[in-house]
């Protein structure tokens, strides 16, 4: 884009590699992998990776991390509700994978100001994909709906190496690895 | 108007209800003689079957003056439009020999999917119709399933009366295991703790003329998106914001929700005194998750074996194996689920919450429907559509979106006014609650 600087680009790329570190750490853990860091006034003030095995709960995916670790922390220091958002509304979320209908209504929620993202969620995703809650005026809403708040949100940011890393998750295939006593059956089907 | 005395449940299709206005296809018809329809039909449908209208009955009969008539749909007219002499060959061959006069006709192009429809088509031409409510279970449940279910939403709608802290009345979730029976995880809305759970047995306040809430003008229809909409909508937030603490109806309100009470007291064994996120299902399924984790602790990660597909994109096309890939692990669960288990203890468990139900007294917004999915629950019951952000058909239909890889049964519950009234009435309490406490101060 001709506004941005070579700068701002690069400092793009910085947060996108600290994201994809996030979704390495949970492949490590055989986790899903994907992560995200949360930047404000350009430094990275949060990070999460998905922790849904661990956790046995699907809902716990990197944003929600990354989110929950700042709520936790801002509530502890005694900041109340307004001031909590008057943060969310000066960060940026640097994320692998688009995030998901879940995770654009929460972000939405929060305030957030703008989302970076990797490649896209073409089954979930909320940025776009499958719906475009990031966007207030999209949407043809019934009468009556009320209106979230949007942000912008840019995709493609390394999306490769987040794709690589799905693609290492089920060829690796760590938590999915055939059960020995059904090999026959897989061998088959993996071809 | 009518009072509501009973409950009623009514299924919420992943279509948004049609209009009835009827697309048509225009074909080729002609009268026969009733004693010649037999052998006609039969040669037609082996000439030209009518493929893509199977819904659409080929045979039309009326009676006029006493009279029956019998007409016959020969073919499309669409392609012959301009040339009547390029008809199919056999169709030729019919109007001579049987003394045909081919006319114009139009019927339904698509199947109807409500009765209404289907009436509508019938004006045309006639059409069958088979309800798909049967599939999705309505018709299948006994009566003893249906008080089980009423049941279940009572409990929930309880919970709205135990959940409200000298605050707002709150939307909750209960989670159910209908084959046992069990409640698996209960919660209401933890956006806001304005102060630590109390109970005040207070008279009953004015909220009624205060904030214009007029259960009494729900409708009978029991079609959710006409005349009870409004009132419900009336009772839902507009004019009492009452009803402004239910998280789902009000996601982007939780900074308004600034608390006059901004102490640790309210904290449980939560580590949030209040979270914009954590909406009455969003809990639910963190208890429910918790509940499995301590019931079968030694049944590790292992398990969430089809949770990658929720998160992965759509394989590249460069990479023409990986759907294939994503059939291996769905079917994989799928054994895994039903039928081998090697662990005793493990037959028990379910994955995630597949094969449970969520009781949900408001409609969920966006991120509640979709933490659903996530958590492959099997049905959702809601008693009170959301207007302002529901996602199972008010606002959005997840339970409609195709590439999604789970999909719910969407049920709404139509409860009786008195049920209703339990609501209303922790609003009015809150707010002669409130007032006593301003008083207090
Ligand atoms: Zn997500
Ligand atoms: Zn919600």
């Amino acid at each position: 884009m001709a506004f941005e600087t070579g700068h701002d680009s690069a400092s793009k790329m910085r947060f996108m590699e600290l994201a994809l570190e996030q979704a390495r750490f949970a492949l490590e853990n055989l986790e899903v992998p994907v992560g995200c860091v949360i930047v404000e006034d350009g430094k990275v003030i949060s990070s999460g990776s998905n922790r849904t095995s661990e956790t046995r709960n699907a809902t716990r995916h990197a944003e929600m991390e990354a989110i929950d670790t700042l709520l936790e922390e801002w509530q502890m220091i005694g900041l109340d509700q307004l001031e909590v958002a008057e943060i969310f509304s000066r960060c940026d979320l640097y994320v692998t994978c688009e995030p998901c209908i879940m995770c654009t209504t929460a972000l939405s929620i929060l305030g957030i100001r703008e989302v970076f993202y990797g490649c896209a969620n073409d089954k979930f995703g909320g940025c776009g994909s499958v719906l475009s809650l990031h966007d207030s005026n999209s949407e043809k809403l019934p009468r009556g709906a009320l209106r979230g708040k949007g942000f912008k949100c840019t995709g493609g940011l390394l999306s490769e190496e987040a794709v690589a890393l799905f693609r290492s998750f089920y060829e690796q295939g760590n938590p999915n690895a055939p059960k020995p006593h059904r090999p026959v059956r897989i061998a088959q089907e993996a071809e | 108007m009518a009072r509501r005395m009973k409950w009623e449940i009514v299924h919420v299709p992943g279509e948004p209800e049609r209009s009835l206005e009827v697309d048509t296809v225009d074909v080729f018809a002609s009268n026969i003689e009733p004693k010649l329809a037999n052998n006609i039909v039969r040669q037609l449908n082996q000439v030209v079957p009518l493929e893509n209208l199977r819904h659409v009955k080929r045979v039309r009969r009326r009676t006029a003056e006493g009279k029956v008539e019998l007409s016959v749909i020969l073919c499309l007219s669409g392609e012959y439009e301009k040339d009547a002499e390029a008809l199919p060959r056999g169709i030729h061959q019919l109007i001579s020999a049987y003394n045909l006069c081919p006319y114009r006709a139009k019927v339904a192009k698509h199947a109807a999917i409500s009765k209404e429809e289907w009436e509508e088509q019938c004006k045309l031409w006639p059409t069958s119709y088979h309800p798909s409510t049967n599939l999705d279970g309505i018709a299948t449940l006994s009566e003893g399933e249906l008080q089980l279910i009423f049941n279940y939403m009572d409990s929930a709608i309880q919970l709205t009366k135990m959940s409200y802290a000298g605050g707002k009345v709150q939307n909750a979730a209960v989670i159910v295991d209908p084959l046992r029976g069990q409640v698996i995880a209960s919660a209401h809305d933890q956006t806001s703790y304005p102060c630590p759970l109390t109970f005040k047995t207070s008279a009953r306040g004015g909220c009624v003329d205060e904030c214009g809430v007029t259960i009494a003008s729900q409708s009978d229809s029991n079609e959710f998106g006409n005349n009870q909409d409004n009132s419900v909508k009336k009772f839902a937030l507009q004019k009492c914001n009452e009803y402004s603490g239910v998280s789902c109806l009000n996601p982007w309100g939780w900074t308004t929700q600034r608390a006059s009470h901004q102490n640790s007291s309210g904290k449980s064994d939560n580590k949030f005194s209040w979270h914009p996120l954590r909406h009455a299902a969003i809990v639910a399924i963190e208890n429910a998750a918790a509940r499995d984790r301590e019931l079968f602790p030694g049944l590790g990660s292992s398990e969430s074996q089809s949770e990658p597909i929720d998160i992965l994109p759509n394989p590249s096309d460069n990479c023409p194996s990986k759907r294939q890939k994503i059939q291996v692990f769905e079917e994989l669960n799928m054994e895994k689920e039903f039928l081998h288990n090697s662990e005793p203890n493990e037959l028990m468990r379910p994955y995630l919450c597949t094969g449970f139900d969520i009781y949900l007294v408001w409609e969920p917004c966006t991120l509640c429907a979709m933490a659903l999915v996530h958590q492959r629950i099997r049905r959702i019951f809601f008693a009170l559509p959301n207007p302002n952000a529901g996602a199972l058909g008010s606002v959005y239909r997840l339970q409609g979106e195709k590439s999604l890889n789970h999909h719910y049964s969407v049920f709404r519950i139509s409860i009786p006014e008195q049920n209703l009234h339990e609501i209303e009435l922790n609003a009015s309490n809150n707010s002669s609650n409130k007032a006593e406490s301003k008083e207090e101060i």
